[in-house]
């Protein structure tokens, strides 16, 4: 229930803030569009346009490439302080 | 001459003179191929998400330039025989609304050289406003 209650009001944030690029370098902008396991939450729950959608998962999968998000978190992995090094 | 941009991260294994030297290197690869280097941005060492090659750290360094498209091939290829490279990322920026995203970065990557005391406010994070925790919970 709370999760649903989270993601409620939806409208896409990204046109509200009129984005229109989005640098992958900027990880700290991306925290809002991956879940807690780093993975890229759906446009279901977020509320994102199809357009910002599109975007923000590239740029999200070009900084998994580049190291600064990772692609899984599993228990193994855990990150101890998750997106503390988010910058 | 298309824009491009290229991230590599350095071996943290390196001393600080061999990263400035296999940067100088890396550069020097770009120009040698006719590119002309708008702006760099050295991000430093921080945390890799995940381990490469066993390293848990690695020297971020950006670098900005606009080069023919068929010299990147040439490119990507001499980083591959770098062994001082963990990774790099090659972006492209091709249409408008990328190219002048692309000179608004290289103009960031400007003022933060101009002004390098950017070291000590690091913890402003910016993320989109909400997310409220469960405020139903009573």
């Amino acid at each position: 229930m709370a999760e649903r209650r989270k993601y409620k009001k939806r409208y896409c944030k990204y046109c509200e803030a009129k984005v229109d690029f989005m640098d992958y370098k900027d990880v700290g902008a991306l925290r809002f569009s991956l879940s807690e396991r780093y993975k890229i939450m759906p446009r279901r729950l977020t509320g994102n346009c199809k357009r910002h959608q599109d975007m923000i998962s590239t740029v999200i999968k070009r900084a998994r490439a580049a190291a600064l998000v990772p692609y899984t978190v599993t228990r193994k992995t855990v990150v101890t302080a998750p997106f503390e090094n988010l910058r | 001459m298309r824009h491009y941009e290229n991230l590599v991260i350095v071996k943290p294994t390196l001393t600080a003179e061999e990263i400035q030297a296999s940067i100088k290197a890396i550069e020097e690869i770009i120009t040698s191929n006719g590119g002309e280097i708008a702006a760099t941005d050295a991000m430093g060492m921080r945390k890799l998400a995940y381990p490469l090659n066993k390293n848990e750290r690695g020297y971020f360094h950006v670098i900005y330039y606009s080069v023919a498209p068929s010299a990147i091939n040439e490119i990507e290829r001499r980083f591959r025989i770098n062994e001082d490279l963990l990774r790099f990322v090659t972006i492209k920026y091709d249409t408008n609304r990328e190219v002048t995203a692309w000179n608004q970065l290289v103009q960031k990557a400007h003022k933060k050289a101009s002004a390098p005391a950017g070291e000590a406010k690091v913890e402003e994070v910016i993320i989109p406003a909400g997310i409220d925790e469960d405020e139903d919970a009573e």
